[in-house]
Parts: C-alpha cells; structure tokens; sequence
C-alpha cells in the first residue's frame, strides 16, 4: 500500500507540472489554492459550440459562487480539457484528472461515447465523474461514481408527449428525430407516453446531425397524414426543419423537445418557427427566483445575449457542483458521498434538485409549456394555433 | 527453324477512330529473333501491349505454343514463361536492383506459393511469415539466380545491388529490366527498344548481350529503331506503318523496299532512324 | 404518384445544391488531375463573408455576389499559389494531402474567427413561394439553379472558344505537351483555381441563405457530397458533374421515399461505389481511353529510408516496456496507451497505403469491425476478451478485404475516394442494423480487457496488453515486408502494370494486403472496446481516418517504425500542447502542410 501511495504522488506531482498551465480564468485564491473541477468537453471539432456554451454557463455560476464567499472561503476554479468529444481523448484526460490531486470532480463529457469511455477510468479511480448533459440510460450504470443531472428522457418525453397530446390535442403524430443515442432514447420514451395518452404514431424519422436537407422527410411525412410533427432536434436542425416544413406547405402543428430552447432557434428558424411549441424547463418570464436570476446574470455578464438550454444545464452543474463541494470538501470519496446527501440544491432545470440515489440521476424536472410568439418564447396560453 | 512460339492472326485494336493495330499476321519460331521496325505511332508497343495481355485485341488471335491465349491477362501470360520490358522503362523505382530482378522470377517461386485453390493465398501469407526451411532456401536459390544474371551486365549492376532502383543512371534502369526480364526465365521474350537513351558504346553492349540471348536458343520479339542493331541481330524484319504490316522479310530485302523507304519519308521521319524516339 | 413527383423535384433541388460545389472540383480535377479536399473550405469561407456582407455591410444581393466571388478566388489564387504550386513537381499523393492540410487550416480559422455557432444568413430575395406538385419552390431555388447550370454553360463556352480556355484544356490533355506549345501551366493553374473557387465561394453563400444557417461544419459534408458527384459524373468532366450531382440528389430522395431518412447517406456513397466498379471514369466519361501511362515512383517519394540500428530499436523497446515500472504518471501511460492503439491503426494503414499504394481514407470502419466484432462475441457469446479481441482482427480481416475487394482495380486518388466511401458505409450500417449493433444506443457494458481470466483494469496492465500487441504486430509486418510478399506488394505499389507482366496479380496480393492490415486494425478496435466499455456509431469517425494517415505520412510510407514513431508523436504532442487547445487543429492542419512541402518522405523515409 505505501508503494502505491508513493507512487500517486510521484504521479500526482508530474500530472500537477503538466496542468499547472492550463488554469481557467478564474481568479486565484486569496490564501489557498482554488478548489479545483476538471472539465472535460469539446472546443475544437463538430461539438465545439457547446463546449463554448458550457464555458459561459460556469463562468456566470462561479462569478455568483465567488461573489457569495466561495466554498467555505476557498474560490472554485475549473481546469477545461478540450476532448473534441473524441472518447480516445476522454480516456486521456479521464487519466489526466484522476492523477491530478488537485481536482476533486470532474464535469462532462458533452457526448455519450466520449463520457462513456471514459467511465471506467473515473469510476476505479475513484473521481466522480458527474455527466451533467449525458442522458444515455447507461451513463451512471457504470459506476457509483457516475452521477447526471442531465434530464432524464425518461422523465422529459413523457412532459412532452402530455404537452402535444392532451393539452394541444393531436392525435396522430410523425416523429423526427436526431439518430444519435439520445434522439434515439427519447424517441422510444417519446412514442411509449404518446401512444399511453392515446395518440397515434404515423411515422418516426431518425437524420444524421450533419443533415441539411429534410424536403424528402417531410414528403414521407406529409404522405403519412399526421396532425402534428414532433421535433426531438437540437436547435440547429430543429430550426432548418421547421423552415423546411413551412416551404413544402406542411402546416401542421410543431412541437419540440426543450433541446431547441435557444435564441437561435428563434433567429436561424425566423418565421417559419412561430407558433412552433416548445416544452421546455424553464422560461424567461418564469418568476422562479433562480431562473430570474440566471437570466438576469447572463444577460449582464454576455452583452444582453439570451442563455439557452445547454447554458443552463452548465450553470446548473456548476451550482450543483459547489453544493456538493461544501457539504464533501475535497476529499473524492466524500464529494462522491455528497451527492447522496445533497438536497434541494436551487436549480433552472429542476427548480430543487435533490439526487435520487438509486439512479443516481435527478428526478422531477421543472415544466413549462412555451409556444414561439412575434419570434419570441412565450407561455403557452391555451389558445390553439 | 523448329516449332512456332508465337503466332499472331488478323490481330486488331482501334482506340476510337484509330485503328492502331490493323490486322496483323505474324509467325515466330522457337529461337528466332524477329524485329518490329517502323515510326512512331506505327503500333509495335500497341501490339506488345496486345501479346502481353495488357491489353485486349478488338480481334484476332495470339497463339503461345500450343494453346490460344488471346485474352489472358498479363499475369497469366508471365506464368506461361513471356516476359517484356518496356518502351519508356518501367523499373520499380524504391526497390533495390536486387529485388526489381527477384520480382522477375516471381513466377518461379514454388514453396512459397503452393498451389492449393482457395486457401493458396492464405497459404502464402502464412509461409512468408513463417519462412520454413524449404522457403529460406527457395529465396536463397533465386537471389544467387540474379546474382549470374547481373554478372551479364558486367560491372554495370553488381556493386549496385542494394541501391534502389530510381538512383540508377537511365542505362542502368533498362539493363535492370532486361534482368528483371531474364529472371522469369523467359521461353519468349519482347523487348521494347533495350537501347533508347543509351550512347553508342552502351549500345553496343546491349547488342552483344541480345546476341548472346539468341544464340542461346531464346526465342525474341525485338521493337528497335536503330537499324544497324536490328540488321545485325535480325533473323526477319517486319515493318509496320499506321497499324498495318508493310512488308515483311530478312532485313537486307525489307531495307530496300519502296514501300518502306515511303512509309518512313512520307512521315518525315528518316532522320528519326539512327535515333533515340 | 405524386409523391413520386415531389420526391423527384426534391431529389433535383438539392442535387442543385451539390451540383455548385461540384463544378468547380471538377474543373480543377481536369487540370490538376486533383480532388481538392479545400473546397468545401472555400465554400465555408463563402458563406461566412457572405454573412459578413449581408448582415454587417447590408450589401445588396449583386455586389454579396460580388464580394464573396473575388473573395473566394483570392482565397484560391492563394492556396494554388502557396499551397499547391511548390508541390508541382513533387509526388502525387503530395497535392492530395495539402489539400486536406489546407482545408484544416481555412476552417479552424473560420472557427476561430467567428466561434462555433451557427449563424443565420438571412436569404435577400423576396420571399414568394411557386407552387409544384406537393411542395413548392421559391426563388433561392431558381438562383441556385440558374447558378449551377449558368456557371456549367459559361465553362463550356469559356473552355471551348476562348484562349485561356483552350489552354486549360490543352493542359487538362497532356500537361508536359501543353507546356511545350507554350502554354503557361501555372496562370491556367491560377485561372481554374480562382474560377472554381470563386464557384464555391458563391455556393457557400447560396447554400447559406438558402438554409438560412452556416456553421463550421458545413465543409466537410458539402466536399463529401461534391466528391461524390463529380465523381459520379466523372472526374473533370464539368456538364458530367451537374448531371452527377442531380443524379445524386435523386438517388438520395428515392432512397428516402423508399427506406427511409437515416438511410440517405448510405444511398449516396453505395452510387458512389457501384459507379467507380462499374464505371471508374464516371458515367458520362468518354467511352475509352488509353490508361496513362504512370512514370514510376510518381507515387510515392523516392527516397531512402532512414536506417534505425537494431540496438537503438531494442533499447526503445525495452524503455518503453518497463516504463509502468518508472515513476511516470497514469496519464502519461494512458496517452501512450491510446498512442499505441494508433499505433496499430498506423501500422494496418502504413501496410496498405504506403506499401501496397492503396492510399485509404477511411481506415476507421476496420476500428468499427474489430470493435463491434469483439465487444459483441463478449457479451453476447461470452468469448474470453483475449479472443474476441483476434475474432475482432479476424473479422476486420475478412469483412475489410471483402468490402474493398471491388475497388481493387481502381487507382490513385479513386482508391481513396473509394475507401472513403466504404468507411461511411460501414458507419451508416452500423447505425442502422439495430438489431446487431443497436443503432445509436451502441453498446454498453463492454467487459474490460482480460487475459486468462484476469482483469486488467490497472493502466500498467493495459499500456503493456497495447504495447505487447502493438510491438507483435510490428515484427510480424517487419517480417512480412522481409519476405517476397515484402517486395511484391512494393513492386505493386510502384508500378502495377510492370507487376502484372510479371505474374503478380493485383487482387490476390492486394487482398493479402489488407487481410494482414485489417487484422491490425481490428485488433486495435477490438482493444479500444474494451478500454472505452461503450461504443457507438460515432465512436471510430473519419477524423480517426485522416489522423491516421497524417500519421502513416510524417512516419514515412510503408515504415513500420515510422508508424510507431509518428503514432507517438500525434497523439503526445496535442496532449503537450493542450494549452493551445483552440488552436490544436489549427496546428496540426500547418504540421501537415509543412511536412507535406518539406520533407513528402516523412520523418524516416518510405520504405
């Protein structure tokens, strides 16, 4: 055992000289060393976006989490490891953390595979690995250290198929989904609540993120009558099949997963998103004390820039990510414990979140049912469109 | 002479409206040496080409010994003991001389490659991983082979042995062919003008050494445009103008043929005749 | 029926879209005898100048055209000027790869510039819609459409009547003779590159407004598409490629109609393939031509291998085998774990592209097989991992060779084209053959790597289960490059013509090529599975391929050693310069084009 507890420190040292350089923005430490997360996402390749989103979402919570005296008056800083969503570099960086002492938790990784890939190592390494935008129903089966507040898509596709099948009354629906692990995931719970409250499913339709062209979907579409499209998109290609839709001359009613929550949406989508709903988790008018304030917050630190969805679910991970740092220090096993222990931690997403140790994920997701208005998100009013 | 070799009947191929080789009669015997004479564009590489099975005829007939082998490809054709060498030489410019002339009698290796059907590849793979015995001396053979065949070329290829094939000087690269040629141990060999590009001297040489060929017995298909060469070596001489045979016969008789003397004055090529194209 | 009709209109809309890009890498193919991979790069730079005219200068719809044609063509002039002239007289796999190098470059800049997001590029034609069959047309379409077919005819008549024109087509005939008429090869160069990138400047901006959306993204998927119609119409061939590109868009509509969305792109490149089988030269091409006749070593850099001693190879092995024994941290053993793993890829590629000369793009899809292969006979069969993992390189083997098999009679650049086409393949049918590969889900709970029983689950254990594997199957190839095969695959690689008149058949030693390379790889997959636990679809991606040939190139083709050498190198050096992390790209897109230019051999030479 002491060669071992040697040798991670010989290892500790060496990893600490190599990350020494590559700090976040945040500030230093009046006395001690920031308390330190690693991150782990995209800034470079296909997903690069997000990661970018991610890093405005921490930066505003730690300015708040600083501004409130810290953790127990130590700073919180995160280290940002560019992963590309590449698993070959998650399991690098997953290496690279787990011989950092410095850090205590990690965040991310932005894709299942690259999050996933990664697992084993977090999980003997006994470093939590908290994949707050991994919905894959098998992220945290890999270990008690793999902890997610990403929303459940057990929980959230059933919010939304109510959205489209009770409240706006649709009977017969055609799905179109991104067909990636979590396209795919949310379809099949999408299908399941839709077909429980007693609607028809007249065609599924799974495109490749890279897709642009969606004319010939929506003939297959159109030619299966429905009374209603569903988007489970992000909110690029959410935005371009809204277009698409409205210049074929489908003018059914469009509901979309809260993926597409984002200004743009509104701006790349233009006319042809109005009147599209969107069941989402939070909104701007809605007078919850954390959503104002996260709003508010981004709106001052970016320049009046509206948040989206992934800037929330990245400001929320880091005030879960404090919440848990206070009650575990820094120890690893601690924080991982902490977890369990965590209650009601204010949340955008899930208004209090408070972990459900079995799955190790966060149940209960806020919903509002938003419909797009005079290119604004808007609280749904009842009135159909 | 004895047996027919080779013997080519109405041979054609058109490119387009082209028709490079029209018709072509031809009768080779064992050990005799024929040459391919005419300007350029005349169609002596088209029909190499069409001997060699590098490419098809449109029609006609090439005939190898005893069985009919229009058709076959090029590879086949190797493994019926025909080999060539190339008009605008065709080393393979990484290897060393050594190997260039090894890959000349990849025909001639046996342990190596059995021939089992299906799984022979396999077989292949796995022996020339393993390297049995019988492998290790088959290759050993093979490599003393190119050494007595680099010998004819004198101190021309030998202390070059390991350089690769692209630092060779232009005369270097064809002797090589010529070697890489002799090693398949050849029953018909074509060669497509051994001496382009090479001073008299080289020359020469190259002539001794296609005498030295002939008079052992090997039976040769020679494209030259030296004349002297082609005179001197020559059993007959076929020429050829726009694809079709003009005339035919021992090199004196097809010298003095007007009919030839018009084919290459009237393309204004007669200067072209003593050199390299 | 008339669904047919809209799936039909649908089909030529977007064959239009494909047909802008298209054009003008057919145009360049006829001179340059080249696949410019930049293109769909100028097409994004296009876009994104566009957007700086029409939302920041609010330029009118002539002079956004405007701006971005004489942007764009500056940005071509440019990279024929610096990236391409000085690789003239250079090998000709060396233009191919700057080109890739380029497009690196020219996107991550676009990216750095104006950050990842995707922008609007709001369309500035009035916004009247024209009733067809179900849907409708508006008037971006017609643009778009008299764009393509306008810039196709203006080529024509360019080409045909004019003298520059003639020039480029005297050129696009025989380079050597048109330069002995006087021709001056580089201002046609200079000519074509400007036009076509002009072309796909525009393009860009069409394709922008038409979707009202750019990203960075963007490029890669309109060369992708653009490559496969112009080949499809012929390489070169200018009217061929917009008949190419419709065809295209037809193909992939019809493939909707009938199978369904996520089978669309995998109706692209199976045409794709089928065409170069069937018809190499493309379907319009003229009916026969005589083969080229490649001057030898034209390929691949002449060059002497730099000659590592044995001691020196033996010291590096055994420093690198008791490394875990070292006080070096995990994260240095799991980088070369991973380097490892590359490694092996390298070794497969270095095989079949530096030694045979079948210069692969997507090397990736024998990673998937192993992969896929071994984590499924673990779980689903219960096989020990040790043997799935050679059931994996088994399989990558025999369903690798099987799938390339066709292509086998294609050369040069169409190889590439072709093993780009297959690795997408693969990957489409892995997303959807459910019901092997569980789609997107992918598989999860893949048992770790074990041997005999034992777990290995310490980074030491699994960095020397790599390293062990990786160093096996490198004397076993340094074997195989010492025997016969060694020299028949080079002599193929060099001059294939030469080979076949000497009794080498191409299938039969090209197949043993990538049995023995695709056993490589997919031992490499098959150990990755193991490592990650979980993989999907987008687990082994084309990036994985393009790394790996960058890889096989800065090592030096067909170098065993250089292989390891360069695995080491791209996968330690963007970890040392993590710092840099949004530029890493960028970096590496200038290592290549550098490498490219100055040392064509790579680090160690071919072999």
């Amino acid at each position: 055992m002491s060669n071992i507890d040697r040798r991670t420190l010989v290892k500790g040292s060496l990893a600490a000289m190599m990350a020494g350089a590559a700090f976040s923005r945040a500030a230093f430490a009046q006395s001690s060393e920031p308390i330190l997360l690693g991150v782990s996402g995209p800034l470079t390749g296909p997903n690069a976006q997000y990661g970018t989103q991610w890093k405005q979402g921490f930066d505003l919570a730690l300015d708040e989490i600083q501004a409130a005296g810290g953790i127990n008056g130590r700073k919180l800083a995160y280290s940002f490891e560019d992963s590309q969503s590449d698993p070959r570099q998650s399991v690098a960086i997953a290496q690279k953390f787990v011989s950092d002492p410095r850090i205590v938790m990690e965040l991310g990784d932005f894709s299942s595979p690259a999050s996933m890939a990664a697992s084993p190592i977090y999980q003997r390494g006994g470093l939590v690995q908290f994949g707050f935008t991994n919905s894959h129903p098998d992220f945290t089966k890999g270990g008690d250290f793999m902890w997610s507040t990403s929303v459940s898509q057990a929980d959230e596709q059933p919010l939304l198929a109510a959205y489209a099948v009770k409240r706006l009354g649709l009977k017969k629906l055609a799905v179109l989904h991104l067909n990636t692990d979590w396209g795919r995931t949310s379809r099949d719970y999408f299908v399941k609540a839709a077909k429980e409250h007693g609607a028809e499913i007249a065609v599924t339709e799974g495109y490749i993120a890279e897709e642009r062209d969606f004319r010939s979907t929506l003939v297959r579409v159109r030619d299966a009558n429905p009374d209603g499209l569903i988007l489970i998109s992000y909110y690029s290609d959410g935005a371009l099949i809204a277009r698409q839709a409205r210049q074929v001359g489908l003018k059914q009613v469009i509901c979309a997963a809260s993926s597409v929550y984002s200004p743009k949406f509104l701006e790349l989508g233009g006319e042809a998103v109005e009147d599209v709903h969107v069941g989402t988790r939070y909104f701007p008018e809605d007078p919850r004390p954390e959503v104002q304030t996260f709003i508010a917050g981004f709106k001052k630190k970016y320049n009046g820039v509206e948040p989206d969805a992934f800037n929330a679910y990245a400001y929320d991970a880091m005030n879960m990510a404090a919440a848990v740092v206070k009650i575990g220090g820094t120890d690893r096993r601690a924080i991982r414990d902490a977890f369990t222990k965590v209650k009601d931690v204010s949340s955008v997403i899930f208004g209090k979140a408070t972990f459900d140790v079995e799955s190790r994920r966060v149940k209960g997701a806020m919903n509002a049912e938003l419909v797009v208005r005079k290119g604004q998100f808007a609280l749904w009013d009842g009135k159909p469109t | 002479m004895g047996t027919t070799m080779l013997s080519l009947r109405g041979l054609t191929r058109r490119f387009g409206g082209l028709t490079a080789v029209d018709a072509i009669d031809l009768d080779l015997a064992k050990g005799e040496l024929i040459s391919i004479i005419g300007p350029n564009g005349a169609g002596k590489t088209t029909l190499f080409n069409l001997v060699t099975g590098l490419d098809r005829p449109d029609a006609g007939t090439v005939r190898f010994e005893d069985q009919d082998i229009t058709g076959f490809s090029p590879e086949r054709l190797a493994a019926e003991g025909i080999a060539r060498t190339f008009q605008l030489g065709r080393v393979f410019g990484n290897l060393s001389v050594m190997d260039n002339v090894l890959i000349g009698a990849h025909t001639r290796l046996r342990a190596v490659r059995p021939a089992v059907p299906v799984i022979g590849p396999l077989l292949e793979l796995g022996l020339a991983l393993l390297r049995p015995a019988s492998v290790k001396a088959e290759e050993e053979r093979l490599r003393e082979d190119v050494k007595v065949i680099l010998a004819r070329f004198g101190e021309r290829l030998l202390p070059r042995i390991d350089q690769p094939a692209y630092s060779l000087s232009y005369a270097n690269r064809r002797r090589v062919e010529i070697a890489r040629a002799l090693a398949l141990k050849p029953r018909l060999l074509l060669l497509d003008e051994p001496t382009a590009g090479m001073n008299p001297t080289e020359t020469t040489e190259m002539q001794g050494l296609v005498a030295e060929l002939k008079a052992e017995g090997l039976t040769i298909l020679l494209i030259e445009h030296k004349l002297e060469m082609v005179m001197r070596l020559s059993d007959r001489v076929i020429v050829m103008d726009e694809g079709k045979k003009i005339a035919e016969g021992p090199g004196e008789q097809v010298r003095g043929d007007p009919k030839v003397i018009e084919a290459y004055l009237g393309h204004g090529l007669t200067t072209k005749q003593e050199s390299a194209a | 029926m008339s669904s047919w009709l809209d799936y039909t209109i649908n089909g030529l809309i977007v064959g239009n879209v494909y047909a802008l890009v298209a054009v003008g890498l057919a145009l360049i193919f006829g001179v340059s005898r080249l696949i410019n991979f930049a293109q769909g790069s100028i097409y994004l730079v296009g876009a994104y100048i566009g957007w700086v005219a029409v939302v920041q200068l609010h330029t009118p719809l002539p002079l956004t055209i405007i701006v971005v044609a004489v942007a764009a063509a500056l940005v071509g002039l440019i990279i024929e000027r610096f990236g391409l002239r000085p690789l003239q007289n250079s090998v000709r796999i060396a233009p191919l790869l700057a080109t890739i190098g380029i497009s690196f470059v020219l996107d991550q800049l676009v990216m750095l510039t104006f950050s990842p997001n995707p922008r609007a590029l709001p369309s500035q034609l009035p916004d009247v819609r024209f009733q067809i069959g179900g849907g409708t047309i508006g008037p971006l379409d017609l643009l778009i459409a008299g764009v393509g077919i306008t810039s196709a005819l203006l080529l024509f008549v360019f080409l045909r009547y004019s003298k520059l024109g003639w020039a480029i087509r005297a050129t696009a005939q025989d380079r050597d003779a048109a330069m002995q008429m006087g021709v001056d090869v580089n201002r046609v160069n200079q000519a074509v590159f400007g036009i076509a990138a002009a072309l796909g400047g525009i393009s860009g901006l069409l394709v922008g407004m038409y979707y009202n959306q750019i990203d960075t993204a963007m490029s890669l998927q309109a060369t992708l598409k653009g490559v496969v119609a112009e080949v499809v119409g012929g390489a070169g061939n200018v009217p061929g490629a917009v008949i190419g590109s419709l065809l295209l868009g037809l193909v992939e509509s019809y493939g909707v109609a009938v199978f369904g969305t996520s089978y669309r792109n995998l109706f692209a490149f199976l045409l794709l393939v089928v065409v170069l089988v069937l018809r190499p030269n493309g379907l319009f091409a003229s009916a026969r031509q005589a083969p080229p006749e490649p001057l030898t070593g034209t390929f691949i850099a002449p060059s002497r291998p730099v000659r590592i001693p044995r001691w020196a190879l033996l010291i590096a092995t055994a420093v690198f085998a008791i490394l875990p024994l070292l006080p070096v941290s995990f994260y240095v053993l799991q980088t070369l774990i991973n380097a490892s793993l590359l490694g092996m890829l390298a070794l497969s590629l270095t095989l079949v592209a530096g030694t045979i000369g079948q210069v692969s793009l997507g090397h990736a899809a024998l990673l998937a097989i192993g992969a896929y292969t071994s984590a499924l006979l673990s779980l689903t069969f219960s096989v020990p991992v040790g043997l799935a993992i050679i059931g994996g390189g088994l399989m990558s083997a025999a369903l690798g060779t099987a799938l390339i098999s066709p292509s086998f009679r294609l050369r040069g650049h169409y190889v590439s084209i072709a093993t780009l086409a297959i690795g997408e393949i693969v990957s489409l049918v892995i997303l959807n053959w459910e019901s092997v590969t569980r789609g997107p889900i992918g598989i999860s709970g893949i048992p770790p790597l074990s041997l005999f029983g034992y777990e290995l689950v310490s980074p030491i254990s699994i960095y020397w289960f790599s390293f062990i594997a990786m160093v096996v199957l490198a004397l076993l190839q340094g074997r195989l490059l010492g025997s016969h095969l060694g020299r028949s695959f080079r002599a193929i690689r060099d001059d294939d013509i030469a080979a076949r008149a000497y009794g080498l058949s191409l299938n039969r030693y090209k197949s043993l090529a990538f049995i023995f390379g695709g056993f490589a790889a997919g031992v490499s997959g098959g150990i990755a599975a193991h490592l990650y636990s979980y993989i999907n679809h987008e687990t082994f991606n084309t990036q994985q391929s393009i790394l790996a040939l960058t890889v096989v190139i800065l090592g030096g083709l067909g170098n065993v050693v250089g292989a390891i050498v360069g695995a080491v190198a791209l996968v330690g050096l963007p970890e040392v310069f993590r710092i840099a992390a949004e530029y890493r790209i960028l970096i590496y897109g200038i290592v290549l084009l550098l490498l490219v230019r100055f040392r064509p051999q790579g680090l160690l030479g071919t072999m």
